[in-house]
């Protein structure tokens, strides 16, 4: 569990800081956002429990937002995924079903499930900052385009690192 | 309540989500211009179309007013129009045209309906049913049948919100018809009366009687000028001893108002620029 905390707590600093000091300047084609600090949101343990994980939620959105200068739109979207997290869990739990110790991560879960897991919680997020950010429905079609192609870039990033930096856990 | 609790906690990771999404709320709307622009003005939307259901209903109950108020109008311009066409049948009479009022119009009156509208605050504020389609823009004056009702704040697509003459912060140019003295009306916030305005910056010096009629004055370009504002109802002099304290009962009845005009006025444009281009320190 200890080394499961340091994972966590370093993945957290350092994404942190990618994103708000790197990652805030990275935009493709106008379009295209990373939003790699969800990643360390959907690394927290299935046992959290709901309240923790959400204020965790909150306040990793509250930073993000500090440097976006969007206070309050990341931390509600990170609040609703946080919220919808573990029921998405559940309903996609790998065969052998989750083990203790092990964070939901490629290492111990294998590349299917993770993209399967991260895949429409990163989708809702990014679809709920963009719907905020563009204040109405108005451009809605825009908004959608937005958060796919963003959702497919984080996506990618996650799993690039997850592969170069993370090894399986010695057991 | 014992149940009550059973209820919250086993709902608990629900609530928390509620309560932290509510405070994501709150703060996206406290410091997002954009984002707060647009949560107003759907709810401005959202609350003026209830507002006018709830008005559509009851205007049934003061339709019975409302008519005798247009009659009594329709009498006051028939007589007008008695008055104004006075065409000359015998050649050798002269008669005199005003070349303000033949050359061009210069006000237009938009008519529109009170959609909402407090008295019983100390800065009150109406909405009615027309907006920016309409040709509505901030800054119109609005009068009713009686007399000044208060000026254009904010528009939107079909509603407008305006500034009560009951604002503390409204001030209107106001003269007394008599002496032509300019004055300022200002409605008494602490007060909270909605049928008595003060009348302002009037010396010592000029006789003023109760029961002179206050009228607006020609220096804005708001409202036409001797439109109604009220009548003197007390006259004293104040604690400095420098000025009058006028009290002006107001002639509209903004408890019952129902129906108004947005005036507009052509020439605003040209009226304002004027003072802007000439400010008052042009010697810097």
């Amino acid at each position: 569990m200890s080394r499961n905390l340091i994972i966590l707590t370093f993945t957290a600093i350092v994404l942190m800081l990618l994103q708000v000091l790197i990652l805030k300047y990275f935009v493709l084609f106008g379009i295209g956002f990373c939003f790699l600090y969800l990643m360390f949101l959907l690394f927290l343990p299935l046992e959290i429990g709901f309240a923790s994980a959400m204020v965790i939620g909150l306040i990793a959105g509250l930073i993000v937002d500090l440097f976006y200068n969007t206070l309050g739109i990341h931390a509600f979207a990170c609040v609703l995924i946080m919220f919808l997290r573990p029921y998405w869990m559940k309903w996609s739990k790998p065969r052998s079903g989750y083990e203790v110790n092990d964070l939901p991560m490629i290492t111990n879960y294998g590349l299917g499930w993770f993209v399967i897991y991260a895949l429409p919680l990163i989708f809702i997020h990014t679809l709920t900052v963009f719907l905020i950010e563009s204040g109405g429905n108005q451009l809605m079609g825009l908004s959608i385009l937005k958060s796919i192609v963003t959702t497919l870039i984080s996506l990618v990033f996650m799993i690039a690192i997850q592969y170069l930096f993370y090894s399986k856990a010695k057991r | 309540m014992g149940q009550l609790f059973v209820f919250l906690y086993k709902y608990r990771a629900f609530f928390t989500f509620l309560t932290l999404e509510l405070l994501c709320i709150w703060m996206i709307v406290r410091n997002n211009n954009y984002q707060r622009a647009a949560y107003f003005s759907a709810a401005s939307g959202f609350v003026g179309n209830i507002n006018e259901r709830t008005n559509n209903i009851s205007d049934y109950f003061s339709l019975k007013k409302v008519n005798s108020d247009l009659a009594e109008e329709n009498a006051m311009l028939r007589a007008l129009l008695l008055r104004v066409t006075e065409t000359p049948i015998d050649s050798l009479k002269t008669f005199d045209i005003d070349t303000d009022t033949t050359d061009a119009i210069h006000y237009k009156l938009i008519a529109a309906e009170i959609v909402d509208n407090s008295i019983r605050l100390s800065h009150n504020f109406f909405k009615i049913n027309k907006g920016s389609k309409d040709g509505i823009q901030p800054g119109m004056g609005v009068i009713s049948q009686k007399g000044v009702v208060g000026k254009i704040r904010s528009v939107s697509k079909n509603y407008s919100s305006g500034i009560s003459l009951l604002n503390s912060r409204n001030q209107v140019s106001a003269k007394l018809k008599n002496s032509n003295r300019t004055a300022t009306i200002q409605w008494d916030g602490d007060g909270r009366n909605p049928r008595i305005a003060k009348l302002l910056y009037i010396t010592r010096e000029d006789d003023v009687n109760v029961g002179d009629t206050v009228v607006t004055s020609s220096f804005n370009a708001v409202y036409p000028k001797d439109i109604m504002i009220g009548t003197v109802a007390s006259v004293k002099p104040d604690q400095n001893q420098r000025d009058l304290e006028i009290e002006v009962a107001l002639s509209v009845d903004f408890g019952t108002l129902a129906y108004v005009y947005v005036i507009e006025n052509i020439y605003k444009n040209e009226e304002d620029s004027v003072s802007i281009n000439n400010p008052i320190d042009f010697n810097e």
